[in-house]
């Protein structure tokens, strides 16, 4: 229990979370959205910390979920201007239609 | 009344996040993730994480997001098309590989947490005070602080240099 909240209910909305962003990866065809669905994933893993980290009563679980943000934002500056740079070589970002290492 | 708030905004937050997966328009896919993410920036306040909550609300919603709807309109992404798959079996496949998953990580997760005591010494101010948090950023984790400031420079300078245009030799 953590305040009221009973752990359980914390990990079983991460893991619908999770789940919600694991169908977004594998099943959508367009980059920015299983790029979307990570970012789920992401979420989901948070929550569970924050979960434990409150049910064990330590601030652990907070400075991590607080790294995984700032990563985060960098893998999202990143990963979206490969998208940028990718789009500019093959004028589509639909998963299925990039099949080439090299152009 | 702590667990109906949390349920029912963890509850919003799944919603918006399978609404997500089904919506086949990007920008809809990026304003339902807003929506969750708010969500989510409720559960974390019912954990008493108030902090993380306003950071998941100023950083992802308010900056990663946007960042994201920036790059739709730049791209022009069109509407996903379903009519002719190249690849059916991928779609079986995700399909199988996300039912396996689900039972297992479901069967995993709703055991663990059983070690925990059932009353451990959980201080709902002490977790929520913020200057306590600040404390730790800047003694314990000061080395890890310093050098998150450090890859995000890397992250800005790397996203600029790809995104940029190719200069013609």
């Amino acid at each position: 229990m953590i305040g009221g909240v009973p752990l359980f209910d914390v990990l079983m909305v991460s893991a619908a979370l999770f789940l919600a962003g694991l169908s977004g990866a594998l099943l959508r065809r367009t980059a920015i959205a299983i790029f979307l669905a990570v970012e789920v994933m992401m979420n989901a893993a948070n929550l569970a910390l924050i979960g434990y980290g409150a049910a064990l009563g330590t601030y652990e679980g907070q400075v991590l979920v607080f790294f995984v943000i700032a990563i985060a934002a960098a893998e999202a500056a990143v990963g979206l201007a490969v998208f940028v740079s990718l789009f500019r070589h093959t004028e589509t970002i639909d998963v299925n239609k990039i099949n080439l290492l090299k152009w | 009344m702590e667990r109906l708030t949390f349920d029912l905004a963890g509850a919003l937050a799944v919603l918006f996040a399978f609404v997500m997966v089904a919506q086949k328009h990007p920008v809809k896919s990026v304003l339902s993730l807003v929506v969750s993410f708010f969500g989510l920036a409720v559960c974390y306040v019912m954990l008493s994480a108030p902090f993380i909550a306003v950071i998941q609300v100023i950083v992802y919603a308010g900056a990663i997001l946007v960042l994201f709807l920036f790059v739709l309109m730049l791209l022009n992404v069109p509407q996903e098309t379903r009519e002719k798959d190249p690849r059916p079996i991928q779609r079986w496949l995700g399909s199988t590989a996300i039912i396996v998953f689900a039972v297992v990580f479901v069967g995993v997760l709703a055991r663990s947490g059983a070690d925990i005591p059932p009353h451990a010494p959980f201080d709902r101010t002490a977790a929520a005070d913020i200057p306590a948090l600040a404390r730790r950023f800047f003694s314990d984790y000061l080395f890890a602080f310093e050098a998150v400031s450090v890859l995000l420079l890397a992250a800005v300078v790397g996203a600029f240099l790809l995104a940029q245009k190719e200069k013609k030799p």
